[in-house]
């Protein structure tokens, strides 16, 4: 067990570090020089001279050869310190620890409900298979991965505003103040058809087993062969979703804190982009490359917890 | 001649499993809607600007935002642009994008799939992780900054060429947008389709009848063409029809972030984007665009489902 979380963490260490690398690699090569840039987005006519840049340019160290500015950049990122933002100037480092709570918080909370939700949506349809419960349900998971967020989250509050003459949800306050209910509700939308798939294909492929059916056969009333039987071999299948579950929040989060006002990591990457703020995008994809890794990593850690059998196929498959 | 005897049968076969499929296919109503919309966009997408009585970028000041009518019948915008000549186009750039990004997605899969189901060993366990690392990298992100950073050199190396050479065709930087957008989303959407490959060439290699043929003398070729590609074709058009749902979709979700194609090309994204701003007085501009959008997915998403079910039947219970 310790040598698998061991193997599993050093595979991941160069994985972050070739992302940083690639990242980094494009904004070098590609962006163009951050002097111009600066000289570009200040307001007002700031005098072009080459010397005067020439001389910043020395100052900052951005002439030294790539590899060695990759490194300083390293090293920084490793103690922590992501440079100012190019556009006001502010530290990165700040303006993310104070967006990280909220994307965090709805995330978190997001995918909790969305885990649980799904789940027991996927159970109900799997123990009903093909009558009109499982087809509404299989129809609803269908239809709601259909649905990009940022249309469903304009929709429906066009819908909530138009139809139904509700207050507009818009700003933070808070995990547990109500604006916090739509977001949620469409942050998790399409990722629970995900869990909803997951677990009624792990139910139908248990209901088959015979242990289940001996299960049966002993009389044992049927919401226990659910609980103990069925529920837990499901629950490997569901928790293998969780790295794409990571992967769909944040990219929600992204999309969709614009429109409900959340001041979260989703739309500093937003303003961040419009504006070409390379200091914030570059350490904006590590945090989310760094959590979607841990996360996967999290994952087949808790692997052999759930399903011994599971961890020892992966050993030997290596 | 004796290969060739003794692979006829399994022409019938192929023959037969096409057609069941297709039988398995329509007798799925969910999926026979889907394809009908998806055939519907495509036929929009080509013919649809030919059709429209407006051009989609035709301004007309005096009617703007107005609601939807006979005239109009999605409404205009707030340039007093007609909505529905504007959705029609956009369904180009979504069918470009789509089919841009499954062919290179494509090309890129099939070629490192077989590569490392082919060879084995280190470089399959290199292509392996190149996979693994991919799949793990939050998609949307990477494709931004690699949008939003080869960009400008792009533009300028083309502002270059039209300088040196007079060429008009480097001064239309839109298909920049275009390139860059399939070309990022083709780099984040190959695993999929290396990984089928690379499954139905490791678990085709080990079957009877495969090492039957080899020991036959059947040349390798041979052997893809009537094995491999047979077995791998089920789950590369499932891929297919979910990736271009999936390329649509996230092409719309570039260009609501302002990152993708760029207004004036109409994009269903940025007609979203737009929407946004001035829905509370004028709902039609976002719910146009939007609720077409939510249609095309939802239906490649059921003819995706349908496609999987008659092809795969294998996975059935």
């Amino acid at each position: 067990m310790g040598r698998y979380i061991l193997n599993r963490l050093v595979r991941w260490i160069p994985s972050v570090f070739i992302l940083l690398l690639l990242v980094y690699a494009l904004v070098f090569f590609g962006a163009g020089d951050p002097i111009k840039l600066i000289f570009l987005q200040a307001p007002g006519d700031v005098a072009y001279d080459p010397a005067r840049i020439d001389a910043i340019r020395e100052a900052a160290g951005l002439n030294r050869p790539f590899l060695l500015q990759f490194w300083d950049y390293v090293l920084n990122v490793a103690q922590g310190n992501f440079g100012n933002s190019l556009v006001s100037g502010r530290s990165v480092n700040a303006m993310i620890s104070a967006a990280v709570p909220v994307t965090l918080k709805i995330g978190l909370t997001a995918i909790v409900l969305v885990s649980v939700v799904g789940i027991l949506l996927g159970v109900i349809a799997a123990l009903n298979q093909n009558k009109w419960l499982d087809n509404l349900i299989v129809g609803f998971a269908l239809v709601i991965w259909g649905i990009p967020v940022f249309v469903a989250g304009p929709l429906i509050t066009v819908f909530l505003v138009l139809v139904l003459d509700f207050d507009v949800p818009y700003g933070w306050g808070g995990l547990f103040s109500t604006k916090v209910i739509v977001p949620l509700l469409v942050i998790g939308l399409n990722p629970m058809a995900l869990i909803i798939r997951q677990a009624r294909a792990g139910v139908l492929e248990v209901l088959s087993e015979d242990y289940v059916r001996t299960a049966r056969a002993k009389g044992i009333p049927n919401y226990q062969v659910v609980m103990r039987h069925i529920m837990r071999p499901v629950l490997t299948p569901v928790v293998s979703q969780i790295g794409l579950l990571v992967i769909a929040t944040l990219n929600n989060s992204i999309l969709i804190e614009k429109v409900f006002g959340l001041p979260g990591l989703g739309r500093m990457t937003e303003t961040a982009i419009k504006s070409s703020d390379y200091p914030v995008i570059m350490a904006i994809v590590l945090i989310f490359s760094i959590v979607v890794m841990a996360s996967n990593l999290l994952v087949d850690i808790s692997y052999p917890l759930l399903d011994p059998r599971a961890a020892a196929k992966k050993t030997e498959d290596e | 001649m004796t290969d060739q005897a003794l692979l006829l049968p399994q022409e019938e076969k192929q023959f037969s499993l096409a057609k069941d499929a297709f039988i398995r296919l329509v007798a799925n109503r969910l999926a026979i809607v889907g394809m009908v919309l998806v055939v519907f966009l495509f036929f929009v997408a080509i013919f649809g600007p030919y059709l429209t009585p407006y051009d989609f970028l035709s301004q007309d000041l005096m009617s703007r935002n107005q609601a939807p009518s006979w005239l109009h019948w999605f409404g205009t915008d707030d340039l007093g642009r007609d909505i529905m000549s504007r959705v029609i186009y956009g369904s180009r750039t979504a069918v470009i994008v789509g089919f841009s990004t499954v062919s290179f997605s494509l090309v890129i899969g099939i070629f490192l799939g077989a590569l490392g189901g082919y060879f084995g060993g280190k470089i399959d366990a290199f292509i392996v992780w190149l996979i693994d690392i991919t799949m793990s990298i939050p998609s949307l992100l990477l494709v931004i900054v690699i949008n939003v950073s080869l960009k400008p050199p792009l533009v300028n190396w083309m502002d270059a060429q039209y300088v040196a050479t007079g060429n008009q065709i480097y001064r239309n930087t839109i298909w920049v947008d275009f390139v860059l957008v399939f070309g990022s989303l083709a780099l984040i959407k190959w695993p999929k389709a290396a990984r089928i490959i690379r499954g139905q060439i490791l678990s085709i290699r080990n079957k009877n009848y495969v090492v039957a043929a080899e020991a036959l003398g059947v040349p390798t070729s041979r052997i893809v063409r009537r094995y491999v590609i047979p077995n791998a074709i089920g789950p590369i058009i499932v891929y297919i029809s979910a990736a271009l749902g999936e390329a649509m979709v996230l092409e719309s979700s570039f260009s609501f972030l302002g990152v993708g194609v760029r207004p004036p090309i109409p994009s269903w994204g940025n007609m979203i984007s737009d929407g946004l701003r001035i829905w509370q007085m004028y709902p039609h501009v976002l719910a146009a665009p939007a609720a077409v959008l939510a249609i095309v997915t939802i239906a490649f998403s059921f003819l995706g489902d349908g496609l999987n079910d008659a092809l795969n039947p294998r996975q059935w219970k």
